[in-house]
This record gives structure tokens, C-alpha cells and sequence, in this order.
């Protein structure tokens, strides 16, 4: 008679089991789902480069990447024929819903709207950035300030 | 919307350990059928450690931590719980040392909740983290110990407590690997640069574990420095480069170490070496195949027959306790598992904390995937604890700390970091689930489709196991007295021998030796395994993981004539088979020197060495040359000896049965074939001399009569060849007459023969063909120079059997 009591025990507890793994692949799919929905409203808003040096004619260049490296490296996504400028001399990001100018280390430095670049540091529209000789300006489209990820500020700005 | 998830996961969770520890609780009562057993309680110690650590650690997450990952928790704490159960099901003892851990690793898990998310002192003290993890390992070179006894000096132990420092080293690389690439890669493009220093550090560590011989973990060290470096860089000629140099590895150490050839060997030809060199591996699939698709039942298995089950073959006791079905439902936990954690590296918010994800998280998949892989001979074996589920204090202490480590990641309060290339996480999420998927399919290969041959083979100690649990049927005499018989209670049968004499024909079955004699011939019926309807025997085997009780088989021996013919034959070796002339039903079959089964254990050794070969049923296995007693049969057949033709001759020993093996469930000897010179067993003998007081048919033997069936009371098994007419039977009786003993109701025929292998003497006796009682006939050989003996013997037991 055990035999047949454990055994209902034993289909149990194997349910038990499976109700786990159910329940969490459920909840997990629900996830992604969301997740899915959520990102696909959220993009990295391009960003335009317009790049002077020395006599050379103005060069817009165009990114929709989030992760923007600069220098006289030919590998750097924005390569410079600027001589003064470092390999990899800066670089810029997006990330917390804004777009962050940083300096890698370069030997002679950035600068950021004239003054020296020692931090991640947001950027706007129409910034300038100097790597060397290098003049880079900044053209973001859209608002960047209040992308759609950030409720908090919209609320303070409906104040 | 995580809080509630983790509450219902780990709610699930505690449900499934509970469920477990009754059923462990009850196990016995299922395993000897009966509820007057002593049950299992000590495992509840290690569930109630388990809901006190993780039902804190789940309070204290939701109250620090709310946001973090709802899955990665009840996971752990599911295998985590598994384990330990499976653990105190394993050794008691072991459960008890694991619980311990268990308590103290807990609480500085607990304690690990409050540090803060940002793992900054992870980051910069990355140095002094590995230095001390290869101090540490540095030190087992001089101070190392093995606590089980072994080569292997991989432990520190102090106070009776051993840690195993290469487990934590493996989470400070992983640390260290994610420190130095997050602070580099934005710098350094130059691979050169990237590279040498994390490889000369990696190649320090894996020159220690070579050194210690701790390939297992040398292994893992390689997979998680290509895996890091692959998802640092996302370039995909590093995992190209690092395979190679993994293979190149891989053929050195086979050469190079003794350890990993012989892994390797016995991974690639497992069923050449069974009981040596692939005992484990062996051991282990059988325990697989036990399991089948559900599983005997926590506590109803006998997963401790495999070496070491509690540490690295751990999966093989939970495949063969839960089944298929269980250890589907662990690889998919594990497949959850890192796919949470991969998410986690996904989501970090810097890049530090995502390298360190996705390497604990590759740690923790690709240990898992690598000792399941050896336990189900998918990969070669290597000695490495399952995560969260083995035994080991330093395993669980670096699981705990890796999940932790996990948890702390995932509880975010910041946008992810931005993420360029998400292949090679998305890889490495691939590549555990394919890894996790193999072993899944091998699973059910080894359970389900292998399964049931497995386990009919004879290094399969449950068959042995079961014979303890389950009566075995009785061997009755034809009066029903019993010849052999169990006694005892469920857990401890015995066989009994009642009549060891008849030891050489009646065999024996033994855990150590097999079976032999009518033990081994009769085993299906004696097992239960035939004579009960398939429903039953399908049943029995779902819930109770044996065999249904044995059936009694009823002989055709009579123990009252059996006895005469032992004492009569006393200290000689020879045989004596006296049988039913008309039905072939042996009443006596007696085969000296004999020997007692139950000393078999003791006795062995010596049995199979002993020239005299007590263990041979001379009766039915004894081969020898008929000589002058083959003289009656061509009387009865009205031949001439020396004018015969060659022809007639085999014509007459093929209807005398001499080139057939007697067919009735008893182990005999194979018959020679015409071409070779004429040898005959005394049961063949027997037979033909039947023939003489039966009208010139011989009868077709029998030995086994009737199995008691549950359903149908005593069921009859038929003879299993049939009755020939060897001579005209006016020629038998011609010569049974012309044979006659003087005032005897019956005939003899004696002969002796001198061979280079010695001397022989036959005694060939019957009745008359006018005896109104039961036709006999017997025939005695004495492996002695001396007929007149054969004589006295054959006469004086015909004598004894027909006056009642």
C-alpha cells in the first residue's frame, strides 16, 4: 500500500517541480515581452558631427550608434587626420538618457566649449569639442534633454 | 512586479523540498512493504536550516534589494535545497556536515545583502583579491590534505574543517578578468596589451592547479578566461584561438598526465574496463537507467552504489531518484538559472558589473554543464562539484557568493550601461543552453533507450540489493519440503539451503558469486520476473523500484530418495540420477563431492580452485566416455557391436539423445556432435537407460514441475522436448528380461572404462517391463576404478526404492 502513496507523493512533488519552471517561464515570457515593447520605443537619437580641420572643406558625418570613439586611429568610428590628436582621444556616449563627451587619456587633451575636458561631461546641440586641431560641433535631432525615459523630469517640467 | 514573483518561486520551491523530505521520510516503508519500519527523520534538520537561511535571505532581499532579479534567488535555493536532501538521502552524516555549511555560508550570504551594489571594493582591490585566492591555492602545495583519502592534496583543513581554495580562486579570476577589462577595454584597442598580463596571471593560476593535478578545475579556468576575454573584446578570432589552444591542451595533458588519460580512455571505451578504470562512469549510467522516466523515489534508489555520489556524481543519484523527469526539470532550473544571469550582465550598469555577470554566470553554467556532461559520458570526467546541489562547504561557499554577487548586480537602480555588441552575450547565453540541451538529450538516451539493457547487466548490484528486499520463491521437493528457501524479514533475506547436498544441481545465489544450478536457470520464477502477470511486475517496479515477490517452484525430487542415493554414494565422487522411466521426472539427482552454499562467501576461493570441482553438477555437466555401457542399447536395438556400420551407430546414440542436450531448465553441458569422440552426461545416460523399462521410448526429463502463481494456484511447466522412440520395444524388453537381476524385479547392466583421464565405472539399472509399479530407471557412475562398488550402489538404491 506505501507504493501507491508515495508514488501519488512522488507525481506530486514532480509537479511541484514543473510548477516552478511553469510559473517562472511564464512570468519570464511576460518579461520580455514587456521588455520588448519597451525598448522598441526607446532609441539612440542619431547624432551629427560637423568635423573642421585646418583648410580641409566641413565634413558632416552621421552615427545612430550609442558608442562614438574618436582619434587619429583609422579603427576609432570618427577617425581624424589631425596629427595632434591622440589614437584614441575621445569619445562619446550615450547613456541615462543623454549623450556624455569623455576624454580618453589623449596627450594633448579635449576641450569642451573651450574649457578642458576632465570628466564625462553631457553634451547638448551645437557644443563644440576640440580634439587637437580639431574642431567637432555637435548636432543632436530631437530634445534630448527630455527623452521619453525620463517621467520624472517631465512631471517636474509640467510643474 | 518582482517582489510577488520571488514570493511564488520560492514558495513552489519550499513545496517541492517538503514533498521530498515525506517522501524520504516514508522510503523505507515502500522499500521492505510494510509500515512497521524504522522512517527516515534527520533529513527535516537540513529543510529547516534551508527555510531558515532562504526564507530570511528572501525577506532580507526584498527589503534591501527589490529590485533585484526574482528568479536568480528561488533558483539557487531550489538546488541548493535539492542537494542538501539528496545529500542526507546520500550519508546522513555528509547531510549533517552540508547543513552546517549550509547555516554558515548562509548567514554570510545574509550578511554579503548589505554591501553596496556598485561592488567598487571588488573592483579596486582586484589585485589583493587574487593574490590572496592564489596564496591561498599556493599554500595546499605544502599544507594540502585530502580529507577522503586520496592523491589529490587540493584541501586546507584545520579543526576537522577542510576547504578547497581553487573554488573561491575561480570566482577572484573572474573578479579580477572583469576589473582589468572594464578599466582597459575603452583605452586599449592593442590586443597585445590587453592580453599578456591577464594571461600571465590566468597562466600562474593554471600552473598551480596543474601542478596540484586539479584538471577539473584547470579546465574551467581556461573556459572562463577565453569566455571573458571573448566578451570583453567581442571578437571572435580570441574563441577561435582560445579553442584552439584548448584542444592543443587537451592532447598535452593526455600525454602528460597519467590522470587525464586514463579519464579520457575510460570515457571513450567505458565497457572495455567496467569493474576498473570506468567503475564510476559505468556505475553511474546504471543509475541513470534506473531512474527511467520517473525516477524509483527519493530514498527508494540505490544511488550510493556509485563511487563518490555525493560530490561529483550527485547528478546521478538525483537522475536516479527523480527520473527523467526530475533531472529535465534541474537542467531547465539551470537553464533559468543562466539565462537570468545573462540578462543581469545585459542590464548592468557599467561594464564592470557586466563582465562580472556574465562570467559568474558562465562559471556557474559551464561547471554545471561540465561535471553533467562526465556523469552521463557526454564529456570526459572531471572532478568538479555541481553548483549549489554538490557537497562541499567551499563549493556552496562560492555558488552563495557568486549568486550573490549576481543579485547584487541585478538589483539596479540605474539605466544599463549602453552596449555596442551584444553578440557575444548573447553567444555565451547560446552556448550554455546548447551545452545544458546535450545534456538533456543524453539524459534520455542513457534512461529511456539504453536504460532497460543496462540494467540487466551483472555488475548491476541492485538486482542484488532487491534479492534482500523482496522473498525469493522457494525450490520445494515434490512433497513439498523445502530444498532451498529465504527466511527473514524485509532488508535482511536469506537464503537457506536445506538440503545443501543437492548444493552442485540446486546451485546457489549469491551477491558476490551470481547464481548457479537451478538458482540461475530458475531465476525468472524465483524473481518474480515471470509467472506474475506483466501489470504486476510493471507495477511493483513504479512503485516500489523491485521485483514482485518470488514463486515457489515445485521439483520432481524426492528428498526421501535423494537422501538414500547421497548416502549410498557417501565420500565418492560420482553421480547418481534416478528418474521415472515414463514421465522423465528426476526423483533423485545426486552429484558428490558437494559443497555448502551457505559458506559460500568463506569457501570460494577454495571451491574454484579444488581440483575435485565440487561446484560442477557432474549429473547434467560431467562429460563422460560410455564405454561397455553402451552395450545394452545396441543389444536393444538389435545391432552387433564391431559389425555395425558407422552410420547405424550414430543413427542409434542420435534417437539415444547423446548428440542433444537434454532441454529442462537445469544447466547442462553441451553435447558433443557425431564427429567427435561419443561423451555422455549420466543424466543422458539415465535417459537412455529409461528407455530399456519404458517400451524403447525415452522419455523427455523433467525436473521443474509446477511454479505457484498468485493468480492461478500451482501452474504446471511442461516438459520441454518430447518423448522418442529409441529402439523397437520388443527389443527393450527383450533385453530389460535378458538383464535381469535374479530374484529382482528389475535389470543392471555394469561396465567399466579405462581412459588416460582414469577410470570410470557405469552402473545402468531399470525395471522389468512386467513391474506394475512405477517404471525406474538409475544410473550410477563412480569416477573409480571399481565396478563392483557402482554395483552395490545402483542395486542397493534400486532395492531401497522399489520395496515401499
Amino acid at each position: 500500500m506505501s507504493g501507491p502513496i508515495l508514488l501519488v507523493l512522488r507525481v506530486l512533488m514532480a509537479l511541484g517541480l514543473y510548477a516552478f519552471l511553469a510559473w517562472g517561464l511564464i512570468t519570464l515570457w511576460k518579461e520580455i515581452r514587456q521588455q520588448g515593447t519597451i525598448l522598441s520605443g526607446r532609441k539612440v537619437p542619431p547624432i551629427n558631427l560637423t568635423i573642421r580641420f585646418e583648410d580641409q572643406p566641413e565634413q558632416v558625418r552621421h552615427f545612430t550608434r550609442p558608442d562614438i570613439t574618436i582619434g587619429r586611429d583609422p579603427a576609432c568610428d570618427c577617425a581624424l587626420e589631425d596629427e595632434s590628436a591622440s589614437g584614441q582621444h575621445a569619445r562619446l556616449s550615450y547613456h541615462h538618457g543623454q549623450w556624455w563627451a569623455e576624454d580618453m587619456r589623449s596627450t594633448n587633451g579635449t576641450r569642451l566649449n573651450g574649457q578642458r575636458l576632465s570628466m564625462p561631461t553631457v553634451v547638448v546641440s551645437d557644443d563644440e569639442i576640440a580634439c587637437g586641431q580639431t574642431r567637432l560641433t555637435i548636432g543632436l535631432a530631437g530634445n534630448v534633454l527630455n527623452p521619453p525615459t525620463r517621467p520624472l523630469q517631465e512631471s517636474a517640467e509640467k510643474e | 512586479m518582482n517582489i510577488p514573483i520571488q514570493r511564488r518561486l520560492m514558495t513552489l520551491a519550499a513545496v517541492f523540498l517538503f514533498l521530498y523530505s515525506v517522501i524520504l521520510t516514508l522510503a523505507p516503508a515502500a522499500r521492505e512493504r510494510s509500515w512497521d519500519v524504522d522512517y527516515r527523520w534527520s533529513h527535516w534538520l537540513g529543510f529547516a536550516v534551508w527555510a531558515a537561511v532562504f526564507g530570511l535571505a528572501h525577506l532580507l532581499v526584498r527589503r534591501r534589494l527589490p529590485d533585484a532579479d526574482p528568479y536568480l534567488l528561488p533558483a539557487a535555493a531550489l538546488l541548493a535545497g535539492w542537494g542538501l536532501l539528496t545529500i542526507w538521502r546520500l550519508v546522513p552524516g555528509f547531510g549533517a556536515k552540508q547543513t552546517i555549511w549550509l547555516a554558515v555560508c548562509g548567514t554570510l550570504f545574509l550578511l554579503g545583502l548589505r554591501l553596496a551594489p556598485d561592488l567598487h571594493f571588488l573592483r579596486r582591490y582586484k589585485y589583493a583579491w587574487l593574490t590572496g585566492g592564489l596564496l591561498l591555492t599556493a599554500l595546499t602545495l605544502v599544507f594540502g590534505t585530502n580529507p577522503m583519502g586520496g592523491d589529490q592534496r587540493l584541501w586546507l583543513g584545520a579543526f576537522g574543517v577542510y576547504f578547497q581554495p581553487s573554488e573561491p580562486l575561480k570566482l577572484l579570476l573572474i573578479v579580477y578578468l572583469a576589473a582589468w577589462f572594464a578599466d582597459r577595454i575603452p583605452f586599449q584597442l592593442r590586443p597585445l596589451a590587453l592580453f599578456v598580463p591577464t594571461a600571465a596571471v590566468t597562466g600562474l593560476a593554471l600552473l598551480l592547479l596543474f601542478v596540484q593535478r586539479d584538471l577539473g578545475a584547470a579546465s574551467i579556468f581556461i573556459f572562463l578566461y577565453t569566455a571573458i576575454l571573448f566578451l570583453a573584446s567581442g571578437k571572435k578570432r580570441v574563441l577561435l584561438a582560445s579553442l584552439a589552444g584548448l584542444a592543443l591542451a587537451g592532447v598535452a595533458a593526455y600525454f602528460l598526465f597519467d590522470v587525464v588519460r586514463i579519464r579520457v580512455d575510460a570515457w571513450l571505451n567505458p565497457w572495455l574496463d567496467p569493474s576498473g578504470r570506468s567503475y564510476q562512469i559505468v556505475q553511474a549510467l546504471l543509475a541513470v537507467a534506473n531512474g527511467g522516466l520517473l525516477g524509483r523515489g527519493p530514498g527508494m534508489g540505490s544511488p550510493g552504489l556509485v563511487p563518490v555520489a555525493i560530490s561529483d556524481f550527485v547528478f546521478s543519484a538525483i537522475a536516479e531518484e527523480t527520473g527523467l523527469a526530475g533531472t529535465l526539470g534541474l537542467l531547465l532550473l539551470i537553464g533559468i538559472f543562466a539565462a537570468r544571469g545573462i540578462i543581469t550582465a545585459l542590464r548592468a550598469p557599467d561594464r564592470f558589473r557586466r563582465i562580472l555577470a556574465a562570467g559568474l554566470t558562465a562559471y556557474l553554467g559551464a561547471q554545471s554543464i561540465l561535471i553533467i556532461g562526465g556523469n552521463l559520458r557526454v564529456l570526459p570526467l572531471t572532478g568538479v562539484t555541481l553548483p549549489f546541489v554538490s557537497y562541499g562547504g567551499s563549493s556552496l561557499l562560492t555558488s552563495l557568493a557568486a549568486l550573490l554577487l549576481l543579485l547584487l548586480i541585478s538589483a539596479r537602480d540605474e539605466e544599463p550601461a549602453p552596449l555596442p555588441n551584444p553578440r557575444p552575450y548573447l553567444l555565451l547565453g547560446g552556448l550554455l543552453g546548447l551545452g545544458l540541451l546535450a545534456a538533456a538529450l543524453a539524459n534520455g538516451w542513457w534512461a529511456v533507450v539504453r536504460g532497460p539493457d543496462l540494467l540487466t547487466r551483472t555488475d548491476n548490484a541492485r538486482r542484488a540489493i532487491a534479492d534482500r528486499y523482496v522473498q525469493r520463491g522457494s525450490l520445494l521437493d515434490r512433497n513439498g519440503e523445502p530444498v532451498n528457501a529465504t527466511t527473514g524479514t524485509a532488508g535482511d533475506f536469506v537464503r537457506v539451503y536445506a538440503y545443501p547436498d543437492l548444493a552442485p544441481v540446486a546451485g546457489y545465489t549469491s551477491p558476490a558469486y551470481g547464481q548457479a544450478g537451478l538458482e540461475a536457470s530458475l531465476d525468472p520464477y524465483l524473481r518474480g520476473l515471470q509467472g506474475n502477470p506483466a501489470s504486476l511486475i510493471w507495477f511493483d517496479h513504479l512503485f516500489y523500484g523491485q521485483p514482485p515477490p518470488g514463486l515457489d517452484v515445485r521439483l520432481s525430487l524426492d528428498l526421501d530418495l535423494q537422501r538414500r542415493a547421497d548416502s549410498l554414494l557417501g565420500n565418492h565422487a560420482g553421480v547418481i540420477v534416478l528418474l521415472d522411466a515414463q514421465t522423465g521426472e528426476i526423483l533423485a539427482m545426486a552429484s558428490h563431492p558437494t559443497f555448502d552454499p551457505s559458506t559460500l562467501d568463506a569457501d570460494a576461493p577454495q571451491l574454484n580452485q579444488d581440483p575435485a570441482t565440487p561446484l560442477l553438477d557432474r549429473a547434467a555437466q560431467g562429460m563422460y566416455p560410455p564405454g561397455g555401457a553402451l552395450s545394452a542399447f545396441l543389444q536393444a536395438s538389435g545391432l552387433v557391436p564391431d559389425e555395425t556400420a558407422a552410420a547405424d551407430l550414430t543413427a542409434l546414440y542420435a534417437a539415444l539423445g547423446f548428440y542433444t542436450a537434454p532441454d529442462l531448465r537445469l544447466p547442462v553441458a553441451e553435447s558433443v556432435s557425431p564427429a567427435d569422440e561419443l561423451r555422455v552426461s549420466p543424466l543422458q545416460m539415465a535417459l537412455a537407460a529409461a528407455a530399456l523399462s519404458n517400451d524403447g521410448v525415452r522419455p523427455a526429463p523433467r525436473l521443474a514441475m509446477a511454479v505457484d502463481t498468485p493468480a492461478q494456484g500451482w501452474v504446471v511447466l511442461p516438459a520441454l522436448s518430447d518423448p522418442v522412440q529409441a529402439f523397437p520395444a520388443e527389443g527393450a524388453n527383450q533385453t530389460a528380461d535378458a538383464l535381469m537381476v535374479n530374484g529382482q524385479p528389475f535389470w543392471e547392466w555394469v561396465a567399466l572404462v579405462r581412459t588416460a583421464d582414469g577410470a570410470f565405472a557405469w552402473y545402468l539399472g531399470g525395471t522389468l517391463p512386467d513391474w506394475q509399479g512405477t517404471p525406474l530407471a538409475v544410473v550410477v557412475l563412480l569416477e573409480e576404478d571399481s565396478s563392483l562398488l557402482a554395483q552395490s550402489i545402483g542395486r542397493a538404491l534400486l532395492k531401497l526404492t522399489v520395496q515401499p
